[in-house]
């Protein structure tokens, strides 16, 4: 089972007097088929945490865990913007992240997933012949393909339009239920993460996780479901006590 | 979904593609027409000045120079001049493109980019003349001199274009590659490499056609063959046909190298870029 395990982390930026403090005294523990959505409002950190997550970034203090059944775990990613190599095919860019590329498995691995994706027949084609949103399922299919044990999403569909996104957002939910990843999802949209998530965990400024709230709905949700009404209303107002939409 | 949207859009009308087809047919017609049109009024004022307002030993008319080139391949001279002159552009030119890869790409540091600084700035703005007087006083007509002069005069162009390259590396591909854990030569071959090779292009371009003036420059003044060494030679004769003759061969190469070999290969690398310009 995939567990993430977040101690005392703390990562500020800059040199000299001049710091900023971008996490701080953040504790986390995800384990199993769950799928976490970290929300708050921009610079809060979640992009940091995420970066941190990835390994692109260390932190500054604190120790972060990603393991599968007590073994390092292998995570896949999902980026704001798609970030494909825009010289290789969608095929190409797929191999790109797998551990032996040439190999026949691998080349299957990632049709099975383009084709879940709906781009089974693209795989010829140039990200730059492809529409935004197609670019990101192809994000999506690339994230899936190296078969990860956590899946890490950063806002992946804050750049599409609102009925694109809402597709997508079917789909993952979709693959999430057939491959049974865990997920940490980051995002600003609280209907967003009311949709998708078991778990929601809000950020204030300066890096604070102040809230850890369970969802217990039963999937698919729809946003005109009053209950889901009712989740979205309860994460908003928990923004309002704390009086972050103001900031 | 958004995909029928998107197919749809594919199967577009054939009859609205015949007619941009056609459209793109009659540009193209339009431009070939306009650039014959060029070559046949500046060889047709050539002609008519020729013989007209110079006298024909001055200024020898095209078909005087077409008549003229038969002989001088014919003769051997000019397989043999041209092979010296590519022969001096490969070694002097390849050794700047690699020495100006080099010091590019360690333009990414602050402390060698300050140190290289200026000396690039001069290497871009002074004229290769220099170089090549400067390294025929030294070496007279050894190899040393002219390599040290188109060494010099291409170097900083390439430099300039890989530190250029550098400075705009695709910093969220590196990162992405690196959550995925990619290992590093993949990353240096499928991302690195790829974002240098336009690059790496206009390097060899611009490189190329500034080695090639400079090369034939110091077969101008020290050389025994070559394309600069048969101009010298034949303007000093005052056979101005042959004369003509080197110089409208060296203009015809150079395009065909442009036109042919560099816009062909531009062309097969950079596939994936829709917006590749082409002449």
């Amino acid at each position: 089972m995939a567990k993430i395990a977040v101690r005392d982390l703390r990562k500020e930026f800059g040199v000299g007097d001049e710091r900023v403090v971008a996490l701080e005294n953040v504790n986390l523990h995800v384990e199993g088929h769950v799928f976490v959505s970290v929300v708050g409002p921009s610079g809060c950190g979640k992009s940091t945490l995420l970066n941190i997550l990835s390994g692109i970034e260390t932190p500054s203090s604190g120790t972060v865990e990603i393991t599968q059944d007590e073994e390092d775990a292998h995570p896949g990613y999902v980026f704001q913007s798609s970030r494909l190599l825009p010289w290789r095919t969608v095929m190409d860019n797929l191999l790109f992240v797998q551990r032996n590329p040439s190999s026949k498995e691998a080349r299957e691995r990632c049709q099975r997933y383009l084709d879940m994706v709906h781009l089974g027949d693209k795989g010829d084609k140039y990200p730059g012949e492809l529409s935004g949103g197609m670019q990101q399922r192809v994000g999506i299919a690339r994230a899936f393909c190296i078969e990860p044990d956590v899946l890490f999403m950063d806002e992946p569909f804050s750049h599409l339009d609102a009925i694109t996104a809402r597709s997508l957002r079917r789909q993952l939910h979709e693959m999430w239920v057939e491959t049974k990843k865990t997920v940490l999802f980051v995002t600003h949209d609280v209907g967003e993460a009311v949709e998708l998530s078991n778990r929601i965990m809000v950020f204030a400024q300066g890096g604070r996780l102040i809230d850890d709230i369970t969802v217990d709905l039963p999937f698919p949700r729809d946003p005109s479901q009053d209950e889901v009404a009712v989740a979205k209303a309860h994460v908003l107002r928990k923004f309002e006590e704390l009086d972050l939409v103001a900031t | 979904m958004a995909t029928t949207l998107e197919e749809q859009h594919l199967r577009a009308p054939s009859a609205e593609e015949q007619r941009l087809r056609a459209q793109q047919r009659r540009e193209t017609q339009r431009r070939w027409f306009w650039r014959i049109a060029g070559y046949v009024t500046v060889l047709g004022v050539w002609e008519l000045v020729s013989g007209w307002v110079l006298a024909e030993s001055l200024l020898p008319g095209p078909t005087r120079i077409v008549r003229t080139f038969p002989e001088i391949v014919n003769s051997g001279r000019f397989f043999l001049s041209f092979g010296a002159t590519l022969t001096r552009i490969g070694i002097g030119f390849g050794l700047a493109f690699i020495g100006g890869a080099v010091v590019g790409m360690l333009a990414q540091s602050r402390w060698f980019s300050n140190f290289f600084r200026d000396a690039v700035t001069i290497g871009l703005t002074s004229p290769g003349l220099i170089w090549a007087l400067m390294g025929l006083v030294i070496w007279g007509f050894k190899p040393q001199g002219w390599i040290f002069a188109i060494f010099l005069a291409t170097f900083a162009i390439v430099t300039v274009n890989v530190a250029e390259g550098i400075r705009a590396l695709p910093k969220d591909l590196l990162d992405m590659a690196k959550a995925f854990g990619t290992p590093t030569l993949r990353r240096q071959r499928e991302i690195v490499i790829p974002h240098l090779a336009p690059y790496l292009f206009t390097a060899l371009r611009f490189g190329f056609s500034n080695g090639w003036k400079i090369t034939v420059l110091t077969e101008v003044f020290s050389s025994n063959k070559g394309i600069g060494f048969e101009m010298r030679v034949s303007s000093q004769l005052f056979q101005l046909d042959v004369f003509f003759t080197w110089v409208l061969s060296f203009f015809v190469f150079a395009l065909i190298l442009e036109k042919l070999i560099l816009q062909k290969a531009e062309r097969r690398f950079f596939r994936w870029r829709e917006d590749v310009s082409v002449a």
